[in-house]
């Protein structure tokens, strides 16, 4: 059997190693335009920043292809013909395939302000954004970074690291709101302050100005004009599938493309994984889950399902991590959700950087948390999520949940 | 991200650059030098100093204590990592210098209350300990054959080689900007365990072989000792200085730290020394352990990547598997270092619970 899997981030090299478990002898091709082997998207910023190198965040040594023995090929694949079952490439070559995974991720979403075409002006997400930026700093003094989110955050980071001045600028009121609250985002923007980012709320892009082709500046709609040399533009990812529009697979109206329980498309042999797949979350609502940890585990499954197995993706009660700056952010549950009647309990540690915050309903169950600062262990909190446990219990046994370094400061509920 | 381990491969000397072969190459030199000639001696005694290992001695401490200076700076947000700094600091101001000078001021051998064989041989080297009061004899025979091994079994080799350790000491403050050149491939690794165990087997043999010669010789009239056997007491001479010159001089000294900035910091502590080898074999029985946050990892690699021990970290953490490794010296990087909190170092008896297998145990990502 041929198995080919378009994309060798962490949902095509799951389902790469997963396919392999449960057959010894298929041969199983992965092919990316992106790069020759697999690597951590989640540690760009690390090798921008020269705490990692290149070799550094690739998960497996390189003897990894060879034992499993997966095929590479390196190229971009720019038509699926699933009559044919068969994938014509960009050098013109073509791949046939008995089963077929598309997990070709996503891509930086740019949004049409005039001037987004100018040079300077990019997202933050593959392998060649990180080349792209780390060329682009070099003859940077300033630059914008566009987009309150996770990468925005980072790219900020990063380029204050490297010397940079940084201006940010977010729409919303308050850094993150899908995410925080305002008390918690005021605390991570003054922490950014505090790092030297030069954080604008409310603010939006209106015009990227440019001269001979390359960015000079930034106008916003509260009427300033930000000298720049660089934009990074960090308003969230997109599914990378438009090369799949005359092919028959169904998309949603962002892109992802359309799966069952079992991650497998409207096209028979192929199934899809990761960033670039709209699949169903707990509230019923369809849309892809752009996280690391959804990739994974929908490669996984993927990959099984590739080699003849029959199982469904569970997405399992949510959680995610992040680092913003030096401030490590956990969340468990379902917090922003704005269930009917939800409250929040919310305590921040006095004089430290330290919030704790569990949202729950009417009847005292517990439905999410949001941590900030401390290290907390995600499994008991999901346990209790899914147990529904009540407030007071929770905060009763809060503490086993804690997963600091030793030696770390005590951890206390406040009185009241 | 972590403020001090940035632009790492951005600099030269810690990225293996040409200032890391100059600096190898000096610290080559030097210590080729201090161990093989006398050229360090008349400076040491012109600036009031003994012999050139109190020099030496000088030196080390000022590194010791100039590096945990910086080291603090950058990692100064994790109490682990302070409490640790501070203790190799103050052991080897404390112990390892300050404490065997005192004595030598008062014409008495010095002694180091921080050392424990097989790193230090001559604990066992019967003429050598039998010229020391019966107190630091015992403290030498139990610290060895008692303290080390318990505490080991309830704390890992770390309570050892990241908190108290002179090697150590100088790997986890001036050797810090090397740790990442650890090797992480596979065959580093088979290597460590041949050569670790091998070079603790030398040091077993040697010090047996010492020890029964010893046995064997008999004081004659005027009262020096008379080998009985002269061709035995000769090839035991011959085993006890090839371990000095090979093990002592080259393994710790000459390749030990002049590999550092090519290496890592801990090619001794890592490839060669025996008390962590047989720390090792305890810890891999003892209650200490990492602990893996299940489905947490993003498999960044930053924990593999700062291992100054060339542990895969990430194969472990992206498997959602605690585990002991022998090699691990517990200095805690890798926990602090890690952006997703996955990592605990803990000292627990209940393994069963937390090393929850993952459902897909040897494939999973």
């Amino acid at each position: 059997m041929r198995i080919v899997i378009i994309g060798n981030g962490v949902a095509g090299m799951s389902a790469a190693v997963a396919a392999r478990s449960r057959d010894a002898e298929a041969s199983i091709t992965l092919v990316s335009s992106e790069s020759d082997h697999f690597f951590s998207r989640t540690a760009l910023m690390y090798v921008f920043a020269g705490q990692m190198s290149s070799r550094d965040v690739e998960p497996f040594d390189r003897g990894h292809y060879d034992r499993m023995r997966f095929e590479r090929v390196r190229d971009r694949v720019v038509r699926l013909d699933p009559s044919g079952k068969k994938l014509e490439l960009q050098s013109g070559n073509s791949l046939e395939y008995d089963r077929l995974l598309i997990a070709s991720g996503s891509v930086g979403r740019m949004v049409p302000w005039p001037g987004s075409d100018l040079d300077g002006v990019g997202n933050f997400v593959t392998w060649q954004n990180l080349e792209w930026l780390t060329e682009q700093a070099k003859r940077t003094k300033t630059a914008v970074v566009v987009g309150g989110g996770l990468i925005g955050i980072e790219a900020a980071e990063i380029l204050l690291q490297a010397g940079i001045e940084v201006t940010f600028l977010v729409r919303e009121e308050w850094f993150w709101p899908i995410a925080l609250n305002p008390d918690e985002g005021t605390m991570i923007a003054n922490h950014m302050k505090h790092h030297g980012c030069d954080l604008r709320l409310k603010t939006e892009v209106t015009e990227i100005l440019g001269k001979d082709g390359a960015v000079t500046a930034v106008k916003t709609d509260t009427g300033e004009t930000i000298d720049c040399q660089t934009v990074v533009v960090a308003v969230g990812v997109q599914p990378q599938t438009g090369w799949l529009a005359e092919s028959g697979i169904d998309l949603d109206e962002t892109g992802g493309i359309v799966v069952d329980e079992q991650l497998k498309t409207n096209l028979d042999d192929v199934w899809a994984a990761g960033d670039c797949t709209s699949v169903v979350w707990f509230n019923g609502v369809r849309r892809p889950e752009q996280l690391w940890y959804t990739s994974r585990d929908q490669g996984r499954v993927a990959g099984y399902n590739l080699a003849g197995d029959q199982q469904e993706y569970v997405r399992g009660t949510f959680y995610n991590s992040a680092k913003f700056f030096d401030l490590e952010y956990t969340t468990a549950g379902y917090v922003n959700f704005n269930f009917e009647g939800e409250q929040n309990w919310y305590q921040r540690e006095s004089d430290r950087e330290y919030s704790v915050r569990v949202t729950y309903l009417p009847d005292q169950s517990v439905v999410g948390f949001n941590m900030i600062g401390r290290r907390w262990d995600h499994r008991p909190l999901v346990e209790w999520v899914d147990q529904k446990r009540p407030l007071e219990w929770v905060l009763d046994h809060l503490h086993e949940a804690l997963f600091d370094e030793e030696f770390m400061p005590k951890f206390r509920l406040q009185e009241g | 991200m972590q403020a001090g381990l940035l632009k790492t491969y951005h600099r030269s000397y810690s990225s293996r650059g040409l200032w890391a072969w100059i600096l190898a190459l000096a610290l080559f030199v030097f210590y080729v030098l201090i161990y093989f000639t006398e050229v360090f001696d008349p400076f040491s005694r012109s600036i009031g100093l003994g012999g050139k290992w109190d020099l030496y001695g000088v030196l080390y401490t000022l590194f010791v204590v100039g590096g945990g200076v910086v080291f603090l700076r950058k990692h100064g947000n994790s109490r682990y990592q302070v409490w640790r700094t501070i203790s190799v600091m103050f052991v080897q101001t404390v112990f390892a210098f300050s404490i065997p000078m005192i004595m030598q001021f008062f014409e008495t051998p010095g002694f180091f209350f921080s050392l424990f064989w097989p790193l230090k041989m001559d604990y066992f080297y019967p003429e050598f300990i039998l010229s020391y009061p019966l107190p630091l004899i015992l403290y030498a025979f139990l610290g060895s054959l008692v303290l080390v091994p318990v505490l080991t079994f309830f704390y890992g080799k770390r309570w050892y080689c990241s908190w108290v350790c002179g090697c150590g000491g100088l790997a986890e403050t001036a050797g810090d900007p090397f740790r990442h050149l650890s090797s992480k491939h596979p065959r580093a690794w088979k290597f460590e365990m041949f050569s670790v165990h091998a070079v603790l087997l030398l040091a077993i043999i040697t010090t047996a072989l010492v020890i029964v010669n010893w046995a064997l010789g008999r004081p004659d009239a005027s009262g020096q000792v008379v080998a009985l056997y002269p061709a035995f007491s000769s090839v035991v001479f011959k085993i006890q200085g090839f371990y000095g010159f090979v093990v002592v001089a080259l393994l710790s000294g000459v390749f030990g730290v002049g590999l550092y900035p090519l290496l890592g910091s801990r090619v001794w502590c890592r490839f060669f020394c025996p008390l962590a080898a047989l720390m090792g074999l305890i810890q891999k029985f003892g209650r200490f352990r990492i602990t893996v946050k299940d489905d947490m990892c993003i498999s960044c690699g930053n924990c593999s990547t700062y291992c100054e021990m060339g542990i895969d970290v990430r194969m472990y953490a992206q498997n959602n598997q605690s585990f002991k490794r022998a090699a691990c010296v517990g200095c805690g990087i890798c926990a602090h270092v890690c952006p997703r909190g996955v990592l605990r170092l803990e000292n627990k008896w209940d393994i069963g619970h937390l090393v929850r297998q993952s459902k897909e145990r040897i494939l999973d990502l």
